[in-house]
């Protein structure tokens, strides 16, 4: 069940529908300002994608596109991007957080809070997608372990 | 929301609830389970929360769907067998509940309702001013990452350990199993 699909249609339908998915994901994460979704739906969204391939697609060609340590380094990018945004208003005479703080001058105040959103969501979306991934990716290997 | 929709939403969730308890292949209650959630996501949406449908969609259904599924590849597809007593137990105590909450909800302000207390607080001033302060026309988006920043930071910390603990644990489990392979077959 995880790993090589014997089937060659699930094998290439989900290997062509895993970057299209890998894309929506980011889509849901940038478009949470708009729309329904977010970095928590989002990074859900990445890490199904990527599920799916471990699930049916050889683990060599997946180990390529996605190694195994991205679950980890994804944690710790997202947490930091978002202890980073909490941390640098700070510095800048704000409060905790207070993205309109970051003095960055050809940006209105409200602009600021924009992007600091923005960040905070990629931030959160990298740590659920990594913490999903590991979690997913644990469990596996004991799986495969267990039925050698 | 139209409530025939709602009672037929009802009806499919408690279907898929005694199902998945009644069933004997634990696949299969992993797949009713994933429907239930699937269901419970299409209520949300219908009562105009869109962004936790889409969470509960996604990962109620999809991921916990798959983990759970890991999950009965290491353990094995058998039902544990059940216990009368402890449906006579539990039984009452969950009718008690439910009576209890039910009771209960009668007093809730009706969805949507303006002057319930909810909205009586800071509620008002965020959807007034989240597109003035962060030019973020999704409220529930302002108030996650900017208005209420610090529990998300909080969250995605637990998120955050939680996956490493759960990291840790699993691991330590797999190494420990070794040497006492090598014991055996030595």
């Amino acid at each position: 069940m995880i790993g090589r699909h014997p089937s060659e249609n699930v094998r290439v339908v989900s290997a062509l529908a895993m970057p299209f998915v890998l894309v929506f994901g980011v889509y849901v994460i940038a478009h949470g300002h708009y729309g329904p979704g977010g970095g928590f739906a989002g990074g859900v969204v990445l890490a199904v994608g990527v599920v799916l391939a471990r699930l049916t697609v050889d683990r060599e060609i997946v180990d390529r596109c996605v190694p195994e340590w991205t679950a980890i380094v994804a944690m710790f990018i997202g947490m930091g991007l978002f202890l980073l945004s909490a941390i640098v208003p700070l510095f800048t005479g704000g409060a905790l957080l207070d993205y309109a703080a970051v003095p960055i001058e050809s940006l209105t105040e409200s602009r600021r809070r924009y992007l600091g959103i923005l960040v905070v969501e990629f931030g959160v979306g990298a740590v659920v997608f990594g913490g999903i991934l590991l979690i997913f990716d644990r469990l596996s290997a004991i799986a495969q372990e267990q039925l050698r | 929301m139209i409530w025939q929709l709602d009672l037929l939403l009802l009806t499919l969730l408690f279907a898929c609830a005694v199902v998945a308890v009644t069933v004997r292949s634990m696949i299969a209650t992993v797949a009713v389970l994933a429907a239930f959630s699937l269901f419970v996501a299409l209520l949300f949406a219908g009562m105009g929360a869109p962004d936790v449908a889409f969470v509960e969609a996604v990962l109620g259904s999809a991921f916990v769907g798959v983990l759970l599924l890991v999950a009965v590849l290491v353990t094995g597809d058998r039902a544990a067998g059940r216990d009368r007593r402890a449906v006579l137990i539990a039984g009452p105590l969950v009718l008690v509940f439910a009576g209890l909450l039910l009771f209960a909800s009668v007093d809730l302000p009706d969805r949507g309702d303006p002057t319930a207390p909810g909205h009586q607080g800071v509620a008002r001033s965020y959807t007034e001013r989240s597109l003035i302060d962060s030019e973020t026309p999704n409220v529930v988006t302002a108030v996650l990452a900017d208005y209420r920043s610090m529990d998300t930071l909080g969250e995605t910390l637990v998120v955050f350990t939680a996956a490493l603990s759960v990291t840790l644990v699993l691991h330590v489990r797999r190494r420990s199993d070794r040497p006492i392979r090598e014991e055996e077959s030595t």
